[in-house]
């Protein structure tokens, strides 16, 4: 690809490092790294609260996307090294080849207790949209995992599919969401929500005359659609939230809200890095666990 | 008498100018942008080829997923009979027909005329086109040629698991962080595809000689394979792309 | 110990080669289990089960549409067109599943045997009626074997057919009881191995090699975490490499002890109980056996079986699983569910297809066994 050619499914990646704490003074330093097919994040805790966090695209060799997801979150960090941390836990689908991790957990278990530490302990149902899976949760006032359902057969409703439908459309995925919502009446989702062919679809649409916030709305129609079969499915029972990348995605997480008649707790965090929080968690509870 | 055969493909849209059974022109335009100036670039590139105007056309047929879109066309058809049709002229003893394009797969059972007898086709679902090995061998990060060089280096048929085009992606990068080379991987690729049109070949049942059209036909590692599948060799005509609009420009001549 | 069990499975097609070379008899498959084996033991034959061997091919698509066609029975009808079964006689069908028929139609159609029967199995195990209706049925099918093989079938055959089996069945179960024990003497895995061989090879021998195993184990040493105790639910298993990595290859120890699958206890877990018609006596036993979900109404019986299972085998998680597109255990599966949630049993309902994404199930499975852990 051409240097200067634009990449609409391209998001930004991010970092965060909590300028009140001197990681130096804290007792126990655990983290989580979350490996996923799309992207990949590192969270630190010190003492139980985040240190720092980064948000990176995940590439095709797994103990390189965990290492890089480590060396964008510690970059600023005052000279946190790994050997300063005293247990990480690896997560994600490609927690079974991170190198450097001391137990690998599933991301449903991190999600869980991620979400708990994000949102608070009255959330009960958890909805993670990400890269390339979809699952909701049902959680105990810890954040324990009680029941799941998980989604990983259909890209509709998942990032990538996300992203396809941007660089089809040739709008920044960032932007879809707020897009979609500028038209003037709400249209009738998209009847095939198979990714692969959604650029006949979009084509087909845009040729009939519908404007491209139109067929962003159909789109997200369409995903919120599919994902929400799953949450009836498990029973939303409240409070409930939305981890993931789509949950940044207003057009999805609106349509879904109307759709289940229950609102989703505004997040207050990256909501990208449940994950990786929930595995720094776990790390702190198993660090305490084996000093005894 | 000159006519020409427009194929509206997902891709690509191909047209070819013919008179009698003379190829004048071929000209082949990627679908980026606006899909009516993709078919007017297409058209105009033939006609400039050949050096005639639109005038000295007698008759435009389309044909193709956008076949309805090319407004100035006389006639659309299906690229299941322009395919057919195309097949037998370029290999004569053609009985049985396999496209396998960037979305759409479909196998034709045709007589010597070209006429069509029976066919199948991919019930909506990309695993078995183009648009999945394109995807595959980007998550391979190769090139087309090297990915059909990879193919012929290995000798092992590991199967691929994923339904889904999408979903395949992932699994490919699984088993480049496994102990799977390149060259294996490739070679799953062209083996998944390449049962699964055979599977829907089967269906209208393998008769001789079977001739293989659309873009992936110029994948010699998916012929390798299809070949193993069907039990028997394929044909390939010299610019496999085309054969569908020379069908379409064969049929507007009656 | 269970390794024998497993390298015939493995290697079926030779045995069952070597088995007809040996011994100069016929060879029958099955599709599923509710097919009169007694008979075909008493006549001589070697009942083996007709199984897929988790590779896809592409001469199904034509028979049976890869989108709408139970994944195991394409499996199964696949390698019949590959040829892998080349040398079966016969082949024989009870009615249970659209699906399995629809194997065993084809198969006869295309791919010829010189012995062929479809018996008409009842719907329903509860109708009023139906032990007397299957004898009948039995008596004709004993009636077409006969003048295949060209000779009469005693009774003393099938008594000698009925004990086969019975002793069968009975060496399984004593087997499967060592599972019960706190750590237990045999897992899940080669549990699979073990009944699922015995459906493919001549049970005399297999009685042998289990009667073998019987005198070894009591003193068998295991080093290994049982962990999680996992129950799995659903309609034919074969599928080794799943049990494999549920309990040889998640990050927390879990063992299968008991399973409800045709290819495990419910097709083991009843005996014939001998009478003087010996025909009914059979019949007796393939109605009142556990049922298929195909023939459980209108009361399912299956619900109190699993519920005493799950008792006798102290099971701590149920993985239910059906094949894609399998209408009955779908359906079945989803009351089961409902059922497990109730008694706050962890579970876990899985898609079986030719081949699985270990990779992802793999994930599911340690997410389950993590919502059994208590680490925060």
């Amino acid at each position: 690809m051409a240097e200067d050619k634009k990449e609409y499914f391209r998001w930004v990646e991010s970092t965060y490092v909590n300028p009140d704490i001197d990681w130096k003074k804290a007792e126990i330093i655990s983290a989580g790294i979350d490996v996923g097919s799309v992207s990949s994040q590192m969270c630190v805790l010190c003492d139980g609260e985040i240190y720092a966090y980064s948000n990176t695209r995940s590439g095709s060799s797994s103990p390189n996307s965990a290492q890089n997801a480590m060396d964008l979150c510690l970059k600023d960090t005052d000279g946190l090294k790994l050997d300063d941390i005293h247990y990480l836990v690896g997560t994600g689908y490609g927690r079974v080849n991170i190198p450097f991790c001391q137990r690998a957990i599933t991301e449903i278990s991190c999600h869980g207790i991620g979400a708990n530490f994000m949102y608070g302990p009255t959330v009960k149902t958890v909805l993670d949209m990400g890269g390339q899976d979809c699952k909701t949760l049902r959680l105990n006032e810890k954040g324990k995992c009680l029941n799941f359902l998980m989604n990983d057969k259909c890209a509709a409703g998942t990032g990538r599919g996300m992203e396809v439908i941007a660089e089809i459309l040739k709008v920044p995925v960032t932007d879809i969401g707020d897009r979609s919502f500028d038209i003037d009446e709400e249209p009738e989702p998209v009847s095939s929500t198979c990714v692969v062919f959604a650029k006949s679809e979009a084509t087909g649409l845009l040729k009939d005359g519908w404007s491209k916030n139109k067929v962003l709305a159909a789109y997200c129609a369409a995903m919120a659609e599919r994902v929400v079969d799953l949450l009836n499915r498990i029973e939303v029972e409240k409070d409930f939230a939305i981890t993931g990348g789509i949950a940044k995605n207003k057009g999805v997480v609106k349509r879904i809200e109307k759709l289940i008649g229950v609102e989703a707790l505004e997040p207050k965090m990256d909501t990208q890095i449940a994950g990786a929080v929930g595995a720094a968690i776990y790390g702190r509870a198993l660090y305490k666990k084996q000093k005894k | 008498m000159i006519t020409a055969g427009i194929d509206v493909g997902a891709a690509s849209t191909k047209a070819v100018i013919m008179d009698g059974d003379k190829i004048l022109a071929k000209s082949r335009q990627l679908a980026e942008g606006e899909e009516e100036q993709v078919i007017k670039d297409a058209f105009e590139g033939a006609l400039s080829e050949a050096g005639i105007t639109k005038d000295s056309i007698d008759k435009i047929v389309s044909t193709g997923a956008g076949a309805k879109n090319v407004d100035f066309s006389d006639d659309s058809i299906t690229d299941i009979s322009s395919g057919a049709r195309g097949a037998v002229f370029e290999v004569p003893e053609t009985r049985t027909v396999v496209d396998v394009g960037a979305e759409q797969a479909r196998a034709v059972k045709c007589n010597e005329a070209g006429k069509l007898l029976d066919f199948a086709t991919n019930e909506r679902c990309a695993a078995g086109s183009g648009a999945f090995i394109e995807a595959m061998a980007r998550a391979l990060q190769t090139d087309f040629d090297k990915f059909i060089a990879y193919h012929f280096e290995s000798d092992k048929d590991i199967p691929l698991n994923a339904q889904c085009a999408v979903f395949a992606e992932s699994e490919v990068v699984s088993l480049i962080n496994s102990e799977a080379t390149t060259a294996d991987i490739s070679r799953a690729i062209n083996n998944s595809i390449a049962e699964r049109t055979s599977s829907m070949t089967r269906r209208v049942g393998i008769e001789p000689t079977v001739t293989v059209i659309g873009g992936v036909a110029l994948n010699k590692g998916f012929i390798d394979s299809l070949q193993r599948f069907m039990e028997t060799e394929v044909a390939v005509p010299d610019d496999p792309i085309f054969t569908n609009a020379v069908g379409a420009a064969l049929i507007a001549q009656g | 110990m269970f390794e024998k069990f497993g390298e015939i499975l493995e290697n079926r097609h030779e045995y069952a080669r070597e088995w007809k070379k040996r011994t100069g008899g016929k060879v029958v498959g099955f599709f599923c289990s509710y097919a009169p084996e007694e008979p075909l033991q008493a006549a001589g034959i070697l009942p083996v089960r007709i199984i897929g061997g988790h590779k896809s091919s592409d001469k199904v698509g034509k028979f049976i549409a890869p989108n709408i066609g139970c994944s195991f029975c394409r499996d199964a009808l696949g390698r019949g067109l590959e040829g892998d079964y080349d040398y079966l006689d016969g082949i024989v069908q009870g009615q249970t599943c659209l699906h399995t028929g629809e194997a065993f139609w084809v198969w006869e159609k295309h791919l010829p045997v010189e012995f062929s029967y479809f018996l008409a199995v009842p719907h329903s195990t509860q109708n009023v009626g139906r032990e007397k209706y299957l004898a009948v049925e039995y008596a004709k099918f004993k009636k077409a074997l006969e003048e295949w093989i060209g000779k009469e079938i005693t009774n003393e055959d099938l008594d000698r057919g009925i004990d086969t089996y019975n002793t069968n069945r009975q060496r399984i179960r004593q087997i499967f009881d060592y599972r019960k024990q706190d750590n237990p003497l045999v897992t899940g895995t080669e549990a699979l191995d073990l009944a699922l061989s015995g459906q493919i090879m001549d049970r005399n021998e297999h009685n042998q090699l289990m009667k073998e195993v019987l005198e070894k184990l009591p003193d068998r040493q295991m080093d290994r975490d049982p962990g999680t105790r996992i129950m799995i639910i659903g309609s034919v298993n074969t599928d080794r490499e799943f049990m494999d990595m549920v309990e040889n290859q998640c990050d927390l120890p879990a063992t299968i002890v008991i399973d409800d699958t045709c290819t495990g206890i419910r097709y083991n877990f009843n005996d014939v109980n001998p009478q003087d018609d010996r025909l009914m006596a059979i019949s007796l036993r393939y109605n009142h056996r556990p049922p298929c979900p195909n023939k459980d109404w209108p009361r399912r019986r299956r619900i109190p079986f699993i519920k005493h299972l799950m008792k006798a085998y102290n099971v701590e998680a149920v993985i239910l699983f059906n094949h894609k597109f399998c209408q009955p255990h779908q359906l079945d599966n989803a009351v089961i569910e409902r059922e497990l949630k109730a008694m706050d049993i962890p579970n876990l309902t899985l898609e079986f297809d030719i081949r699985i994404p270990i990779g992802q199930f793999r994930t599911r499975v340690e997410a389950m066994l993590e919502t059994t852990m208590d680490i925060i």
